[in-house]
């Protein structure tokens, strides 16, 4: 079943990425086409086959213990903070992130 | 003097070190061959002359000192602007992150430079690499050297057009499913996407983390095999858990011959509906070129690769959606003034900060993603994957690199391939090494009969077999008598050593 514009509203509100009604219509037809290219995925026998989620096969994660290493490029707070739109002292600023009623802000 | 388009990287090098001219006067030289001949071609999102000659002049302070210059000692380099480099911009030719300015300079970037290299700027790219055209920039289009009203092919088509005008002599980029191997193909110059693993990762902006390989352009195989050269030492890369080592000396039996060795052509492939007759002449020529050295052509079967293009646009967009996350607008990037909450300023910094396709890709993924579309495609499409790596793992029991085209048809012109579910299939010979993981490499032969405009092999090998394919390369390469060619509207134009 085709996905509808509300289908991919829902997937653009997921996303985070706002789109305005043209665009969401465009988007809906990019989606239902591009979903169409991915058929041949969907008609293969795959049981008892192991997939590959990743070309070098024996990865584990890398851990270490929480401890200040210097030969770790950590970046300076004010390096951190140079590219942010809004920033206060020594943090990011953002706007509310509860809500927007009265008294949010 | 010649101008320095003629000249190697070894000869650049060598010239260095010997005082035949400096890695200033070289520097000078790329800097005034970009302005001769960058409004044409407009490879470059930035121009970073100061730290260009500032290099040189470390690299001429060290000669002058005594000390021993590396292998890439003044040699003119172009990165793809999805590299961090400190003292530029990284903008991934997106609005996203037009006044991002780099924290840190990528491992890959800085090996080039710890080599000898001069920094001559950053080249335009798809947007976040997501491309085969470099029209989704968001910034400008970059016109193919060979003819200025078609594509360079993307997404690293600005390092490819960059290599390809003599502007620089050699350029890195990245290929997630035929980034590098596609522009160079279409821009008539070599270029190697190594085995996953070979390069480090580490400062190259994220599309597909199971997919993303760095790599070199040149004019030469010889230039490509010394980048390589400088983009594997020293060994693995701690700050990427999937950099491994790749001790090779890559020009170590670059001229050996390749008689006895085998060549596998997949018929399949060379039948398929999009390929033009000129490139798959072109690509048979080239399987006899390697025959008449002595190599034995066989035929082999990849019964799942023609899956592989489906699969990509699963994993792929998947990968893009995860590692595109990031770019909320709070800790850099474009950032949505005069919203009430967080989640609305994420919302439209997100959509006022990436282009069309980068918005299609992420959406596509994230669609993908959610449950119960998981079990229908992403878990599926990595099964897939390894029915294709088993293919080519039974394939190179009978051949050792096997031999097809890089990309289906020579550089369309701007604007062509307006659909962008057509624009996926321009990648459909490069695809398949990036879901295996192994390394391919671009090689010109020449230009094609019917458009008159570039043609290229592509050779594939199966993992960390690298050096053989450039051995290979070196082999075509040298039957076509295409080494060192400058697009012929630009060679020459501003780069005179004094």
């Amino acid at each position: 079943m085709p996905l509808s514009q509300k289908d991919v509203a829902g997937i653009a509100d997921y996303a985070r990425i706002a789109l305005t009604g043209d665009e969401l219509q465009e988007m809906t037809a990019y989606m239902n086409e591009a979903v169409e290219l991915l058929k041949p995925i969907t008609e293969y026998d795959l049981d008892g086959v192991e997939p590959t989620f990743h070309p070098i096969g024996d990865l584990s994660n890398v851990m270490g213990g929480d401890v200040v290493d210097a030969s770790v490029r950590a970046l300076p707070i004010d390096v951190a903070l140079k590219n942010a739109g809004s920033s206060e002292g020594r943090y990011f600023r953002v706007p509310s992130i509860l809500g927007t009623e009265e008294g949010d802000r | 003097m010649a101008n320095f388009d003629q000249l190697s990287a070894a000869q650049i090098a060598a010239g260095v070190r010997a005082g035949d001219f400096s890695a200033t006067e070289v520097a000078r030289a790329s800097l005034d061959a970009v302005d001769a001949r960058e409004p044409q071609v407009q490879a470059f999102l930035e121009v970073s002359a100061d730290l260009a000659l500032k290099a040189a002049e470390r690299t001429d302070q060290a000669r002058a000192r005594g000390e021993e210059l590396g292998p890439l000692a003044g040699v003119p380099c172009a990165f793809k602007d999805n590299m961090h480099l400190v003292g530029t911009h990284t903008t991934c030719a997106s609005r996203m992150l037009e006044n991002y300015e780099s924290t840190f300079t990528a491992t890959c970037v800085q090996r080039m430079l710890d080599a000898g290299a001069t920094p001559i700027g950053k080249a335009n790219m798809d947007e976040f690499a997501f491309g085969s055209s470099t029209e989704s920039s968001a910034f400008h289009r970059t016109n193919n050297p060979w003819d200025t009203t078609r594509v360079p092919g993307g997404s690293s088509g600005g390092s490819a057009a960059a290599v390809a005008s003599g502007e620089v002599t050699v350029s890195l980029g990245s290929d997630t499913g035929g980034s590098i191997r596609q522009p160079a193909s279409l821009c008539g110059v070599v270029g190697m996407k190594p085995t996953y693993g070979a390069v480090s990762r580490y400062g190259v902006v994220a599309f597909g983390s199971s997919l993303d390989q760095v790599g070199p352009f040149g004019r030469r195989v010889e230039d490509v095999a010394l980048a390589m050269n400088a983009l594997v030492s020293p060994g693995r890369d701690p700050f990427d858990s999937t950099s491994q080592d790749c001790p090779i000396d890559f020009l170590e039996h670059l001229e050996d011959p390749i008689a006895g060795k085998r060549v596998g052509i997949v018929p399949q492939l060379m039948e398929v509906q999009g390929l033009t007759d000129e490139v798959r002449d072109a690509v048979n020529g080239a399987a006899r070129a390697l025959e008449d050295q002595g190599a034995q052509v066989v035929e082999v079967d990849l019964p799942n690769i023609a899956s592989a293009i489906s699969a990509y646009y699963v994993i792929a967009p998947c990968e893009a959606f995860s590692n595109l996350a990031r770019f909320d607008g709070v800790r850099y990037g474009y950032q949505e003034q005069g919203c009430a909450t967080l989640a609305e300023q994420t919302s439209l910094s997100r959509a006022h900060g990436f282009g069309e396709e980068a918005k299609r890709r992420q959406m596509l993924g994230a669609y993908l993603l959610s449950s119960g579309v998981y079990d229908t495609y992403y878990y599926p499409a990595q099964q897939v994957r390894t029915l294709i790596t088993q293919d080519y793992e039974r394939a190179y029991e009978k051949c050792d690199v096997i031999l097809m085209p890089a990309a289906p048809r020579t550089a369309f012109k701007f604007g062509e391939l307006s659909d962008p579910t057509q624009m996926y299939a321009s990648d459909m010979f490069t695809i398949s090494n990036n879901i295996v993981g192994n390394g391919g490499v671009s090689v010109p032969l020449g230009l094609g009969r019917d458009s008159g405009l570039p043609v290229s092999a592509q050779l594939q090998g199966p993992a960390f077999r690298d050096r053989m394919l450039l051995q290979f390369a070196r082999s075509i390469e040298r039957a076509y008598d295409a080494s060192g060619i400058v697009a012929p509207d630009f060679a020459g134009k501003g780069g005179d050593l004094a």
